[in-house]
């Protein structure tokens, strides 16, 4: 067969009585890079995950380069020379970098039957400078790093099969710029070389400069195939849903605008090895935005300000209750809220219910001289579950059966069951599609409103450019630049001082 | 919104095995012309009495189990309580020192497990199997010195009414029931054992938690102690010996995970324990009570409810993925996807 290195013919998958793949035609051509897009539920994963061997197809048939192909398992596909990063694979934590990516080929390192780690470590090294990625501390166990450093380590043990056809699902939501740019790169020398790429992300624009071309997908069917070039974001968006959406969902005013009162007071804050005299003030209706490279520090200002780090010098004062935020039990007692970045390891409790989840910050004003009726936690759960429309059979679904965009409702909902003075949030649109994006979004706009103080870290520079009253610069730990809603707000102005 | 029960075959395995477990030892326990020996009204006693014991104190250590640790330290805990509150009452003379002395031994080993395994962050399990084998040299030396010790008799007939003692009973396990079931502190411990590092960014005190549910399973060990102290009489070298894994075995029997999390709950202890007496009862009705079978079949036992205890939570991490209405086909192959609960 001619050009194409993957093709799938009339590929039907359901589970119980839903399709989640009908009658699917895709084909990829050598060379080719290749979105595939559409809402939560829409069926992208499930395709993905039927080319990466992880789900089986009820019918329908694919070929790779031009013969027939059924994967069992994703070992299967490594050998057709398919490799992924995907979501549900992520590392093995207890091993380090070199072993997570030669895991399962280590038989060329081995000598007289004893794997040399030396050699793989070295192995490993040369993969990461060969694509031109910064390479982790290889002593250190994967387990404890941050969520981008294991991202790249999976990414790299894709790379290192030499793939013929390499899928990314959602992988730049968790790279940082500068991580992002380096593989644009990468995705571009595989283009070169011949090698094709599936990229899926809920980032259209994104999508749109690095692909030739876009798949979109809805309700499990193919709804259509455009070229990237010559498409807008709001076409595809569209598509997506079925009909027109208005592409503003950000704000759309350009003034800086919140009330004189101060909510909290950080000053000279200093975590050893991550910040450095932090200081800044947050005001009643303010939307603080934070963004940097992804060592700049942000996330651990985050995490400082709710009281989840040792601090080796500086105060972090909340002025509407004049006290000190000391841990993160003070933080909550005193009407602060904190929705943390890796939302299935850090936030949420995945295997209990909707009900545990929504109601779990709001225990002190459920309970009742002491007692905490389950009728009463039902009513807040089962009201907010309805204010947010999240989507679940019920209250006592556990929510790892609901999608990104559910879960991350609840997560940030249920800060706002509670009377807050101040919302911590730490990229709170990550991994949720348009829809609920705009949602969230649309929170935060009533928060401010509500004259709720709000801190918003993100990785994703038009987010907070979008929502920022101000915007906090970082570098290296420290604050490097202080931009004003009103002042020059542009992409250009931050990335200046960001690198 | 619809309201639908979630009872899955894991949670009916606890009641399908106590069913089980009552009716085999039932018909083994048959000797022609005597009946039924399990089903006698004083043999039944028997059972409620030494279930009691270990209901008691599996009711404060489920706080730790939920937590998803374990404390291996009640069983000698009660024997040291129990070994000082007796002496306590005997030197001075005044038999109700026994209650608050014994009471407040066990609350204090348990304060300082809990100190140790929640400001250090020491393993719970590694913690307390040093105080169950250090502690048990302690209860030896100062049994060696004192010899065993009589309660007052007056005082012990008092405690052993059954009015007095099953009303204890009621009292305290209501007490506990509403604590775990009903106040934060449950609710918090639950939600350590689902994942802490999430407990801990919601702004739960993890640390005052994890010592709180230490001293409340020594506190109710404590309380232990003192049940079986009336009811024996006296302190004993055999005091709580084996203890903590009849605890445990209650606690597991019944259904809670060995992670803890929301499997959890008070009503499974109440089954589980049964089900340990049951089975300890049995087989001594039948002739079997050396204790090297004993301890050999409840060793088998933890072992059968670790695996399935490891393999449910393999499954249910699983199959939640996707929603109960959209199971694959292929039964266990369940897709990793999210997506597929739209």
């Amino acid at each position: 067969m001619s050009g194409n290195i993957l093709e799938i013919r009339g590929l039907d998958k359901h589970f119980g009585p839903t399709y989640a793949n009908q009658h699917i035609d895709f084909t990829l051509k050598k060379g080719e890079i290749r979105g595939l897009i559409g809402e939560n539920g829409s069926g992208k994963s499930t395709l993905i995950s039927q080319i990466a061997g992880m789900n089986i197809p009820d019918s329908g048939e694919m070929l790779v380069d031009g013969e027939a192909y059924s994967p069992k398992t994703p070992k299967d596909a490594n050998d057709r020379k398919i490799s992924m990063v995907l979501q549900e694979l992520g590392v093995i934590g207890n091993l380090n970098a070199g072993a997570n990516i030669f895991l399962g080929r280590m038989d060329r390192f081995k000598k007289f039957g004893l794997v040399s780690i030396k050699a793989c470590n070295q192995a490993a090294l040369d993969e990461f400078e060969k694509w031109d990625l910064p390479a982790p501390p290889l002593n250190k166990l994967t387990g404890s790093m941050m969520i981008e450093s294991r991202k790249l380590i999976e990414l790299v043990r894709a790379l290192a099969i030499e793939p013929d056809v390499l899928l990314l699902d959602e992988i730049t939501q968790s790279l940082s710029l500068n991580n992002r740019e380096r593989l644009y790169k990468i995705i571009n020398r595989l283009k070169d070389a011949g090698k094709s790429v599936i990229v899926m992300t809920h980032d259209v624009e994104e999508m749109i400069k690095i692909t030739d071309s876009i798949t979109v997908l809805r309700d499990g069917a193919v709804v259509g195939e455009v070229r990237s070039a010559n498409t807008t974001p709001d076409e595809i968006k569209s598509m997506m849903v079925g009909r027109t959406v208005s592409g503003e969902y950000y704000r759309t005013d350009h003034v800086a605008d919140f009330d004189e009162e101060v909510v909290l007071s950080v000053k000279d804050l200093n975590v050893s090895g991550e910040l450095e005299d932090i200081s800044f003030d947050v005001h009643g209706g303010e939307i603080l935005g934070f963004c940097g490279l992804s060592d700049s520090g942000i996330h651990d200002v985050a995490k400082a300000v709710f009281g989840l780090s040792k601090i080796t010098s500086g105060t972090i004062h909340l002025n509407t209750r004049n006290i000190d935020i000391l841990s993160p039990t003070h933080a909550l007692k005193n009407h602060v809220g904190y929705v943390p970045k890796d939302r299935d390891n850090e936030a949420l409790m995945i295997t209990s219910s909707v009900r545990e989840n929504m109601t779990m910050p709001s225990m002190t004003e459920l309970s009742r001289v002491g007692f905490i009726s389950p009728a009463s936690m039902n009513n807040l759960a089962t009201e907010m579950v309805e204010k947010l429309s999240v989507k679940c059979e019920d209250i006592f679904q556990p929510v790892n059966a609901l999608s990104g965009g559910n879960k991350q409702k609840i997560n940030l909902g249920r800060w706002l069951a509670k009377d807050l003075d101040l919302l911590i949030l730490d990229c709170p649109t990550r991994g949720v599609d348009v829809g609920v994006k705009a949602y969230i979004y649309q929170l935060m706009k009533e928060a401010k409103k509500e004259k709720i103080a709000t801190i918003l870290v993100s990785d994703e520079l038009t987010e907070v450019l979008g929502m920022s009253d101000r915007l906090m610069v970082m570098k290296d730990g420290k604050i490097t630049k202080i931009i004003r809603r009103d002042e020059d707000f542009t992409e250009n102005a931050v990335i200046g001082v960001m690198i | 919104m619809k309201k639908k029960s979630r009872i899955t075959l894991y949670d009916l395995i606890p009641f399908i095995a106590f069913l089980a477990i009552f009716l085999v030892f039932t018909f083994l326990s048959y000797k022609p012309g005597k009946g039924f020996l399990m089903l006698r009204p004083a043999n039944l006693y028997t059972i409620v009495e030494q279930t009691m014991q270990v209901i008691l104190v599996a009711s404060g250590t489920i706080f730790v189990v939920a937590q998803g640790g374990i404390d291996l330290s009640v069983g000698v805990n009660l024997a040291l309580s129990g070994v000082i509150g007796t002496w306590a009452s005997v030197t001075t003379g005044i038999p109700w020192l026994l209650i608050p002395v014994t009471l407040s031994v066990g609350l204090v080993v348990g304060i300082i497990n809990g100190i140790i395994v929640g400001k250090f962050k020491v393993s719970s399990f590694m913690v307390t199997l040093a105080m169950m084998i250090g502690i048990r040299g302690l209860v030896n030396f100062i049994q060696a010195k004192i010899l065993a010790q009589r309660l007052d008799n007056a005082f012990q007939a008092l405690m052993n009414s059954t009015p007095v003692k099953i009303g204890m009973f009621i009292v305290v396990v209501a007490i506990m029931c509403y604590v775990f079931e009903f106040t934060k502190v449950g609710r918090y411990s639950r939600a350590i054992g689902e994942n802490e590092t999430t407990a801990k960014s919601i702004g739960i005190p993890v640390v005052k938690m994890k010592i709180i549910a230490f001293a409340l399973s020594g506190l109710l060990a404590g309380v232990g102690s003192i049940v079986s102290l009336v009811t024996i009489g006296s302190t004993s070298q055999q005091m709580g010996v084996f203890f903590e894994m009849r605890v445990a075995m209650g606690i597991f029997l019944g259904g809670v995970l060995v992670t803890g999390g929301s499997s959890a709950k008070f009503y499974k202890i109440l089954l589980g324990s049964f089900s340990i007496q049951i089975i300890v009862n049995g087989l001594a009705l039948i002739g079997k009570s050396d204790s090297y079978i004993s301890q050999s079949v409840q060793g088998i036992l933890l072992l059968l409810i670790l695996v399935i205890s490891a393999l449910s939570a393999n499954k249910r991490t699983k199959l939640r993925k996707t929603p109960a209405d959209a199971l694959p086909a292929e039964g266990g192959n369940a897709p990793e996807d999210k997506e597929t609960s739209e």
